[in-house]
């Protein structure tokens, strides 16, 4: 052998010498200290601190999670990276690119004194047998005892949980940190891939994303209104909570249009336009010919010169043109729903009207005054919204809501429902996923989609526990409050009949597993799992509103469940005299203006 | 178990240590995100995300690195790493890069990086590092070829290439040492290079050029049936038989399913491999890769066929577990590698 090289005696030939760009680990080197920069990794191309690691593999781990999926995979090469060898900053833009909230990134202050990295072996236990609900059908057979062991393990987690909750309410920060300390731990004990685990750690996430806000990032808050779609659409795929709405809506719509020549369905939030194929279709089917069916859709604004809301309703009228349906779409781009204004709608005279509200009324609601609720205070901006409703003289306002009360004024409250509450929607995605029979039994599919809704819920989740005032959003409130409020402001139910409950029941068998239960209450539907009811529908007209209407005719126009992708064609602009399908935006800014600057599209709205 | 797109990572964090973890996470999560399930590949933002480093004719550590073109008209790029030579400048000019390192007789180490066939380059910043250590490990001039990749390159391109580059080293003068001038050849490759060196190892034998050793770190190997290894460890340790499936279909010709021979070796449509003069072979196999019982297979195959074998078994190793020198895995495979390379040099 050459002596001209160094020849390696067993010692490892790389020292730290001092070459810039290598720092080569030596054997000694096992891991820098605080705040260098691992030399190992930076071996490897990738600068991360030494105490960022754990933050990185969280990150990476909540990554994997959230892109799942082929329209994730999309959307994230869509994404613009940078500086890929700066993992920490990647994960964590990647995350907020994806995922909905960067909350759920453990701050570095917090650092866990438990091993995250556990080695949970235990089966999973389900919050729901600790509220003595049935045990869950999908639980393999494990001795008892141990069945013991881990329901106690989640007791003390629960319980560990709501005393955090507890301190931070009272604004104990110091015991509440401490606590969240043994909450890691204890969550150490249970598996986090699925049931108590799984949602205690986000709510673990949140509380303590609530004690440490994070300083404002670069990036603003949460994700952008496109990932929000995204989000959003996994969720509808996964279960049938959206579904369900969807039908249901639109059956009561339905009924409510029979009898009139042209009609107009106010969308509260257009997403990707999914409730609206069916109801198309449908109203072409109908006896005596489809109406002139108007379609407004509020969404967010778009960013970047793209107009989400146009390319949606491009899309619909391409399918209201294949099934002769005369079909006009106006697209309104609001921030805050409380900015929309009526006149935005140009409702014509004469025209009947539908309003359709699913999961949106509760964001226009406030801070509760007192614990029985006594909504004669101050004016919110859901009495605002209410009374320019009821003032359009809708033929039916459709509303669906979380069947929850995630707007207690108590913290501890609403932390310990929502605890409750996702607890089980998490356990119908899972359930729902493993016992249906879904499309041929794709199972991988299955999983995949149900991993970016979990992060659609977590979403909402987080919203409840970091959040107040403005922020706060998901204010989630039961049937009944939203019975009174709804009354107080001048409407009157118009019952969801048991053809409505024959159809949500015969979609539940369809396309989702056992564990699922409609019921019906009052005149409303709920959907829940397990006798937890998750979800209502609810439908409405305005007390006066003019009954040139023929009675209500009890046949049902069975609706046929539009599949539920939405094919991203191409934006074909079809011209004919006979499809008005001219669409402008209307754009209403942030703040007390009513000023609304067109966005210039070019196009008018003109009218049959 | 079912559902290879599980988040289920509590295995892995186990097994390795945390910066390993990372590493192998992101490369993970970033490869994810390449492969389109249409079968294309995002080769562009692959591009963009792989680190890579220069070549560096400047000794680090006693190491230089250069890049050539094999062959004048080939577009075949490979980084040459090589002790650096005893000159007095601080940078060795050009001419001193094609001087043997030494008189007495020393390895070269043909090497052919890993990626599944479709991921990382020779310039990519892990397997710089590893072929700077094999260079000081045995005092080995170690050839990394850039082969090309799939889906945009399928079989036989990667193996045509690895022939390529070592018909090209076999006849640089510079590379022959000893008092009878002989070129001293070692293929050698991780996962997808794994199974190049065996390929070009059964080109050469064929060819009658003579190879001293094949290093195969946890090559890569497949077939049609599912072994007990991978539905156990599916998923388990960063791998996935979905993802392996997806490179297979990606390399392998149209049509062609994955008892082809250039996946199995050993299979139904293997060509036999008795009596070839097929060199000795070194064989590491991680205990938590879920294709090991592929690759155990092959060791298995090239033991009946009457070739030497000698197989290392890692059982709590994953893989990549030779990208970041801090597990006792690392340094008991590095030492395995420098025996095998010393004990046939000669």
């Amino acid at each position: 052998m050459s002596s001209s090289f160094r020849s390696d005696m067993g010692t490892d030939p790389y020292d730290s010498v001092g070459d810039d760009r290598w720092i080569i680990a030596s054997a000694s080197d096992r891991g820098s200290s605080r705040g260098e920069i691992d030399s190992l990794l930076h071996g490897a191309g990738y600068r991360v601190r030494s105490t960022d690691l754990r933050h990185v593999a969280i990150g990476l781990e909540q990554l994997e999670s959230t892109m799942v999926g082929h329209q994730c995979v999309a959307s994230s090469a869509e994404a613009i990276h940078y500086n890929p060898s700066d993992l920490t900053a990647w994960v964590d833009s990647m995350l907020s690119e994806l995922a909905p909230d960067p909350h759920l990134l453990r701050h570095p202050q917090s650092t866990a004194t438990a091993n995250t990295w556990a080695d949970p072996t235990q089966q999973r236990p389900s919050l729901h047998r600790l509220e003595n609900h049935h045990q869950h059908r999908n639980v393999p057979a494990v001795s008892l005892q141990s069945m013991d062991e881990e329901e106690d393990a989640a007791i003390r987690l629960v319980h560990l949980l709501v005393s955090c909750a507890d301190s931070v309410q009272r604004g104990d920060s110091e015991m509440a940190g401490s606590l969240l300390d043994q909450t890691r731990l204890a969550l150490a004990r249970v598996n986090t891939g699925f049931g108590i685990g799984k949602v205690a750690g986000y709510f673990v996430d949140a509380l303590c994303r609530r004690l440490y806000p994070p300083p404002p990032s670069a990036t603003g808050g949460g994700g952008s209104a496109a990932n929000l779609e995204i989000l959003y659409h996994h969720f509808y795929e996964a279960c049938p909570y959206i579904k369900f709405a969807h039908f249901t809506a639109n059956q009561a719509i339905l009924e409510a249009f029979q009898g009139h020549d042209r009609v107009h369905v106010v969308d509260f939030n257009l997403m990707h336009g999914l409730q609206w194929p069916a109801l198309i279709q449908a109203l072409a089917l109908r006896p005596g010919g489809p109406p002139l069916l108007r379609l407004t859709g509020i969404g967010a604004p778009s960013p970047d010169g793209r107009d989400a809301l146009r390319e949606v309703g491009l899309r619909l009228a391409e399918l209201a043109r294949s099934v002769q349906v005369r079909f006009a779409f106006r697209g309104v781009a609001a921030t805050r729903l409380e900015h929309v204004r009526p006149w935005m709608f140009q409702v014509a005279p004469g025209e009947a009207v539908a309003v359709n509200t699913v999961l949106q009324l509760h964001r226009l609601l406030g801070d509760r005054a007192s614990p029985e609720g006594s909504d004669a205070a101050a004016a919110e901006p859901i009495d605002t919204v209410l009374e320019w409703i009821v003032g359009l003289k809708p033929k039916i306002v459709t509303v669906v809501e979380q069947e929850a009360d995630h707007n207690k004024p108590s913290f501890l409250d609403r932390f310990t429902e929502a605890l409750f509450y996702y607890s089980t929607m998490f356990d119908s995605l899972e359930g729902g996923r493993v016992g249906g029979s879904h499309r041929g039994g794709q199972q991988q599919q299955q999983t995949v989609v149900a991993a970016v809704a979990e992060a659609y819920l977590q979403r909402e989740m987080c919203n409840i526990v970091c959040f107040e005032g403005a922020a706060r959003v998901e204010r989630h409130e039961p049937l009944a409050r939203w019975r009174d409020r709804l009354g107080r402001a001048g409407l009157r139910a118009v019952h969801l009949g048991s053809n409505a409950f024959k159809q949500a029941s015969m979609l539940l068998t369809l396309f989702s597993g056992e564990g699922y239960c409609v019921e019906e209450v009052a005149g409303c539907l709920t959907l829940g799992w397990h006798s937890r009811p998750l979800i209502s529908a609810s439908a409405w007209r305005a007390d006066d509103a003019d009954d040139a209407s023929p009675p209500r005719d009890h046949q049902t126009l069975v609706l046929q469940d539009h599949s539920s992708s939405i094919t991203s064609g191409s934006n074909n602009v079809v011209d004919g005299d006979d499809h008005l399908h001219q669409h402008s935006v209307m754009r209403s800014h942030m703040g007390s203006s009513d000023r609304i600057n067109d966005t210039g599209s070019g196009s008018s709205c003109s009218r049959v | 178990m079912a559902g290879s797109n599980e988040v289920n990572a509590n295995e892995s964090k186990m097994a390795v240590p945390l910066n390993t973890w990372v590493l192998i996470s992101n490369f993970k999560l970033a490869y994810n995100m390449l492969r389109r399930p249409d079968g294309t590949f995002d080769r562009h933002l692959a591009e963009f995300l792989d680190r890579k480093v220069p070549a560096n004719a400047t000794p680090v550590n006693g190491v230089i690195s250069f890049d050539v073109l094999i062959g004048r008209t080939s577009k075949l790029l490979s980084r040459i790493y090589r002790p650096a030579p005893s000159t007095s400048a601080a940078v060795p000019l050009l001419a001193d890069l094609y001087q043997p390192p030494s008189a007495d007789p020393f390895p070269v180490i043909i090497f052919f990086h890993g990626g599944s066939f479709a991921h990382s380059s020779s310039n990519s910043a892990i397997y710089d590092s590893l072929c700077r250590r094999f260079v000081s490990l045995c005092g080995a001039v170690v050839v990394s070829v850039n082969y090309r990749r799939s889906p945009e390159y399928k079989y036989p391109c990667a193996y045509d290439d690895g022939w390529a580059a070592l018909k090209w080293a076999s006849g640089e003068p510079w590379l022959q040492s000893g008092k009878d001038a002989k070129f001293r050849v070692f293929l050698a490759g991780d996962s997808s290079g794994g199974n190049i060196a065996h390929h070009v190892a059964v080109r050469a034998a064929e060819s009658g050029i003579e190879v001293s050793g094949n290093i195969l770190l946890n090559p890569m190997f497949g077939g049609n049936c599912r072994t007990e290894s991978e539905k156990r460890l599916d998923g388990k340790y960063f791998v996935t038989i979905r993802d392996r499936d997806w490179y297979w279909k990606a390399y392998l010709p149209e049509g062609a399913d994955r008892d082809h021979p250039a996946c199995n070796p050993f299979g139904p449509n293997a060509a036999k491999l008795d009596g070839l003069p097929f060199t000795k072979s070194l064989i590491i196999v991680a205990g938590l890769d879920l294709v090991q019982d592929w690759q155990l297979a092959y060791a298995e195959g090239l033991k009946k066929a009457g070739h030497s074998v000698k197989l290392v078994y890692r059982e709590q190793a994953t893989i990549g577990f030779y990208l970041l020198p801090n597990t006792d895995h690392f340094y008991q495979v590095m030492d395995e590698i420098k025996n095998f390379v010393m004990a046939n040099v000669q």
